[in-house]
């Protein structure tokens, strides 16, 4: 091992259970130039660090309470290095599908470990972030359609059934949900949006909006001869030539 | 070997058969005019001679058997087979005949045997055919026998492997996460690794032994639930808590190995795992008269994804239960927003074989 200078990193664990974070930290304290900045035992308690200690790594376990590893992913990676680490070995694709840098299998050795910062340290130094919106986005849609909608507001993270959405807008490079009379915001393409959803019940009804059907009043025409979408609460949506071409193919 | 030469009784209910036919030809022959000892003495011994000739259709039939073989093939096969033997029994009555008439103080011979020789040769003919068919018959039907002994060692064969596969279905990732804590147990608290690392072998041992058992007794089983739990306890924490109310009486009731540890390990991976705070898994035996129930109970996320609980492990007990005990067993889970239940009911059973 050369005694070169190693880019410093800090990192924070992810894992449910005490023992598995424990032994990744006494690990960690033999690494050189690396520091543990939190523990988090779910992944709210992760998404919160990464906004309020902004870490390089996390060490991410997968099967964790209320959002996965793979959610915490979407959520977080495109502010910090991921490794996952876990005891199945059939995630191991779809990790690097979404551009995790490493899959650890427990139990972890240490040398493993040090591989996986090795690499984390390669790919910072080349300056890469980590996954980019584009390459998140090539991943492999899950099996089924999303049946939730997760966004990040700092620290916080928002889970939105599906149902309870009204709309969908897509806004410059984000995205924006409504639901219950409040938006949120996702740095997100609507196509991605509209790709993962149940195609029976998400319309696209225009070039900025798809529609929950269930929400669907009644479509007017205006003065000028435009559709307009009458939402179910008076809200009001334009509807081009191609979505009214959907719409009633699924009325 | 020739099934009717092969046994005793059978080569005498044949050889009785042919008697009967000689009588029947003989009381043919008595309208032409012949007295009975006359016929009798000319007809009989050639055919018994000849019924033996007629066991060969035996070796026709099994030469050209009749599933792979065509239709015309059996036919010509049958009809050359007959003409021969029927052409055997002619020589056979000829040379009796002339032994006969050679030895006249034994019997008077009449010419008019001769004048009914045709009619004997189609009959001796058709004689042949009739044996012929009816080994055509004891073939098929010891192929039948065959088929169905195999069929019914395939089911037990089968019933055996899908067991022996049921059984073998530990959770590996059990394991790893396992031997996860134990390696972090090994840096901070070397006791408790150690017996974690105990607890382990414990588990494992018990479940190899009692995987090759039919039954074993429900406190077997319960033994390897709580070694089961109490590896959970050391990797989950104060996450998992389990309370449990066990009939003493249920304790000694037979089972199929490893019927409670799968619904254990889902009501961990599908219940406790998902929540942040854990919860209470609830464990009830109980004998009610000549029937047990066991009911596992947890807490599970409202807001996890609403992918069925159980699964392959459900599955395998249910299916284990169905094969153990045919329909006398019940499995029936039920979920709530927040919980998972599952109770299986079985008949109390103690020293009766349940296989």
């Amino acid at each position: 091992m050369s005694v070169s200078f190693e880019l410093p990193l800090r990192i924070a664990v992810v894992d449910d259970e005490p023992l598995a974070r424990a032994v990744l930290c006494e690990f960690l304290a033999a690494e050189p130039n690396v520091e543990v900045v939190a523990e988090c035992a779910n992944g709210f308690e992760a998404v919160k660090a990464v906004s309020e200690k902004s870490p390089d790594l996390l060490l991410l376990d997968v099967q964790m309470p209320k959002l996965d590893g793979f959610e915490v992913l979407d959520l977080v990676g495109r502010d910090v290095a991921v490794v996952f680490t876990t005891a199945y070995d059939q995630y191991a694709l779809r990790a690097f599908d979404v551009h995790a840098v490493d899959y650890l299998l427990k139990p972890v050795s240490a040398e493993r470990l040090s591989e996986a910062l090795a690499r984390v340290r390669e790919r910072l130094g080349r300056g890469e972030r980590t996954a980019s919106p584009g390459v998140m986005a090539a991943a492999p849609p899950r099996e089924g359609h999303a049946h939730r909608v997760l966004v990040r507001d700092g620290p916080r993270v928002h889970v939105i059934p599906v149902e309870k959405i009204d709309y969908i807008q897509a806004q410059d490079d984000y995205v924006c949900f409504s639901s219950d009379g409040k938006d949120y915001l996702k740095e997100q393409t609507l196509a991605e949006v509209e790709a993962s959803l149940d195609p029976k019940i998400f319309v696209r009804i225009h070039r900025s909006y798809v529609l929950n059907l269930a929400r669907l009043a009644r479509v007017d025409q205006d003065e000028r001869e435009n559709r307009i979408a009458v939402l179910t609460d008076g809200r009001r949506l334009p509807v081009s030539r191609a979505g009214y071409t959907r719409l009633n193919s699924l009325l | 070997m020739h099934p009717i030469l092969a046994r005793l009784d059978r080569l005498g209910g044949y050889l009785a058969l042919w008697v009967a036919i000689g009588v029947v030809e003989s009381s043919i022959l008595t309208r032409q005019g012949l007295t009975w000892p006359e016929a009798l003495v000319q007809v009989l011994p050639p055919l018994l001679v000849y019924s033996f000739v007629c066991l060969s259709a035996w070796y026709v039939c099994r030469a050209t058997p009749l599933a792979t073989s065509g239709v015309p093939r059996v036919l010509t096969a049958s009809l050359v087979a007959a003409f021969v033997g029927a052409a055997l029994w002619l020589a056979l009555s000829e040379a009796w005949l002339a032994t006969l008439e050679s030895m006249p103080e034994l019997a008077p011979i009449t010419p008019r045997f001769r004048i009914q020789v045709p009619f004997l040769f189609v009959v001796s003919l058709m004689l042949f055919l009739l044996v012929l068919s009816v080994h055509y018959v004891v073939l098929a039907f010891e192929a039948f026998r065959t088929a169905e002994r195999q069929q019914l060692e395939l089911q037990v064969l089968t019933r055996d492997a899908e067991l022996r596969a049921l059984r073998a279905q530990v959770n590996p990732h059990f394991l790893y996460n396992s031997l996860n804590s134990i390696s972090a147990l090994t840096g901070s608290d070397a006791a408790a690794a150690r017996r974690m690392c105990l607890l382990l072998a414990e588990f494992l041992r018990t479940t190899l032994r009692v995987s090759s058992e039919q039954r074993i007794t429900m406190a077997e089983e319960m033994k390897l639930a709580e070694r089961f739990l109490s590896i959970e306890q050391v990797r989950f924490g104060a996450r998992l808590q389990v309370e449990q109310s066990i009939d003493e009486h249920a304790l000694e009731c037979q089972v199929p190995p490893l019927v409670l540890q799968p619904l254990l390990e889902n009501a961990v991976g599908h219940g406790i795992a998902g929540l942040i705070d854990g919860g209470t898994i609830r464990l009830d035996i109980a004998r009610r008269g000549d029937r047990v129930s066991i009911t596992v109970e947890n807490p599970r996320d409202p807001d996890a994804m609403p992918r069925k609980q159980g699964g392959v492990g459900l599955e395998n007990v249910r299916k284990r239960l169905a094969l153990v005990f045919g329909g006398a067993a019940r499995l029936e889970a039920t979920a709530s927003p927040t919980g998972f239940r599952v109770a299986i009911d079985l008949p109390w059973a103690v020293d009766v074989c349940l296989l």
